[in-house]
């Protein structure tokens, strides 16, 4: 079978795209931005937001999930991407037999998987410390996959700003990142929105936490069908985006 | 069949022309050299060559695959040496020349038996599990064209691989290239260093303001401006009386100094060179050299660059 068999093809691009999956998780995993905007700042986010509040664990646990996945997932794109452009090493994959999908597919789910281990711990401190029980576990793995690719790809469409700096792409995220906190249902359940619950329709964020919400209790506002088909939606964009601009970018040179 | 052919490729940026509707081709096992001064279109020629940006007008090959419409297959024939060394400094040597095999579609043993070989020709076994942020400058470079030789590819790009080399380490380089060379991979060097490109090319191309000069062996670009001979002398003095007599000498047309020796060109080498020894003898000064020097590829080069130069002044409105 030689790479001019679309199988063969398929087969490779698929390869190439989990290498560079792994050599992200080898570099960014553990690279200061990453533990800062990933991790750090989520969490004393939510701390500030759940102190002195009696939340029950239903609503905790979720939230700082869908907190989690979201801010982490969409960290490494923008960390790896800029980083990658100073270094030219961005330019070594470019140059590589490789499309552009394909390395735009391994640094997402590079992220992804990220995303999805730092959603991780506040599950196990809910399982812990809460006595959190999982309604649905088959259908929470689904949801993590689902929810920490999508919050990858906005952040590797983030990531093709045409910059070199790593801050500048986070800070532009970050405007955009942290309404989207307040209007997901994240601090202020939807329900409680009034006419504003509109509103939360138009961000990613709400779906993804009301889906966590949903296979933890078995309760959502939404309901999966409506969750699944609005995270999808907001998928296919980031990815249409995302591959456009990084491929305007190669072209301009 | 070319290794490399490239038909009116030209560049823009904006209103800016980087290249000019270049076209050339570079035969399978060619030892190509690409000359230019700075910014005059070498990068961005490379750049599109190698698929880091598209062509405005124009098309290119690699061994028969189009550059655009045929990017993923174009891509597999060769690799590439940038002019930054493009390593990933939080891998190890090991793991950066995976990564590379993977890119490229090898499987587990073949780049396991690869990695092996190439440590061992550039002389980093040593270091194959250390972290390359703490390489030298020349491991660096060893490093970057290890991880382009992987695929062994049949052409490979090189943009100024000895910048910023210390001597042993560009030698070295030189030294390995040739011997690629000879194995039958076509190199493509673009190169500031024109004894580099004189020593190691079998033709080289020069580009001026976007726009191909001249494409020739070394030899016959020296050839296209014989009447730059020259005699350098070294005088036990070299007081600026004696480089005014000397200078003065008939068919001399200019002069210039150059480290502690004195260059002087004329159509004539011989009535100059005796014309020097009568001098000497006359001012009872000690010859320490003198040799009759025929043009260089930097006259070449620098002839070259200057009609061009002058030839695109003078076309402009």
């Amino acid at each position: 079978m030689t790479t001019s068999s679309p199988p063969a093809r398929i087969w490779r691009e698929l390869r190439s795209a989990w290498a560079i999956t792994k050599k992200d998780a080898r570099i960014y995993y553990l690279r200061p931005g990453s533990i800062m905007f990933g991790i750090l700042f989520p969490l004393f986010l939510f701390i500030s937001f759940a102190i002195g509040r009696d939340l029950p664990a239903g609503v905790l646990v979720p939230g700082l999930m869908a907190i989690s996945v979201f801010f982490a997932a969409s960290s490494i794109g923008p960390m790896a991407v800029p980083t990658e452009r100073k270094t030219k090493t961005y330019e070594r994959m470019i140059t590589a037999p490789v499309s552009p999908l394909s390395i735009l597919v391994g640094e997402i789910v590079g992220g992804a998987i990220f995303g999805a281990i730092i959603a991780a711990i506040p599950l196990i401190i809910g399982i812990v410390f809460y006595g959190t029980l999982i309604v649905n576990p088959i259908g929470l793995i689904g949801v993590l996959v689902l929810v920490s690719f999508a919050f990858s790809a906005m952040g590797i469409m983030f990531a093709a700003i045409p910059t070199d700096n790593p801050g500048d792409v986070m800070m532009i995220l970050n405007f955009i990142r942290l309404p989207l906190l307040f209007i997901s249902g994240i601090f202020i359940p939807v329900s409680a929105m009034g006419m504003y619950g509109a509103v939360a329709l138009i961000s990613p964020l709400t779906y993804a936490k009301d889906m966590i919400q949903y296979v933890l209790t078995g309760t959502g506002y939404y309901g999966p069908f409506t969750d699944v088909i609005g995270m999808l939606i907001f998928t296919g964009i980031f990815l249409w985006i995302g591959v456009r601009l990084h491929e305007r970018n190669r072209k301009s040179g | 069949m070319n290794a490399i052919s490239v038909n009116n490729l030209t560049r823009d940026y904006g209103t800016l022309r980087a290249v000019d509707h270049i076209s050339f081709e570079v035969e399978s096992g060619e030892f190509f050299g690409f000359l230019g001064p700075n910014g005059a279109g070498k990068t961005t020629t490379i750049r599109m060559l190698t698929g880091l940006s598209e062509p405005s007008e124009g098309t290119a090959s690699i061994m028969g695959c189009d550059i655009t419409r045929d990017a993923f297959h174009a891509k597999e024939h060769f690799g590439i040496v940038p002019e930054v060394s493009n390593i990933y400094e939080d891998l190890s040597a090991w793991n950066n020349l995976m990564f590379a095999g993977e890119l490229y579609g090898l499987s587990q043993p073949e780049r396991t038996r690869r990695a092996r070989e190439l440590l061992e020709i550039f002389d980093l076994t040593g270091f194959r599990d250390k972290k390359a942020q703490g390489f030298s400058k020349g491991m660096r470079r060893k490093l970057t064209l290890a991880m382009a030789l992987i695929h062994e590819p049949e052409i490979l790009f090189l943009d100024e691989p000895t910048s910023g080399l210390d001597v042993q380490s560009s030698l070295l380089l030189k030294e390995i290239l040739s011997r690629l060379n000879r194995e039958g991979t076509t190199i493509f060097l673009t190169t500031h260093m024109l004894e580099e490109a004189n020593t190691l090319c079998n033709r080289v191309a020069i580009i001026v303001k976007g726009r191909l000069a001249a494409v020739d062996a070394p030899e016959k670009l020296k050839k296209t401006i014989q009447t730059t001979q020259s005699v350098e002398v070294s005088l036990d003095s070299m007081t600026s009386q004696v480089t005014a007599d000397l200078t003065a000498i008939k068919t001399v047309t200019s002069s210039r100094h150059e480290g502690d020796k004195f260059r002087l060109f004329t159509p004539d080498p011989a009535v100059v060179a005796t014309a020097i020894f009568e001098y000497a003898q006359a001012h009872r000064l000690k010859i320490i050299s003198i040799n009759t020097v025929g043009p260089s590829l930097e006259d070449a080069f620098l002839s070259i660059v200057q009609r061009q130069g002058d030839s695109r002044t003078e076309g402009r409105p």
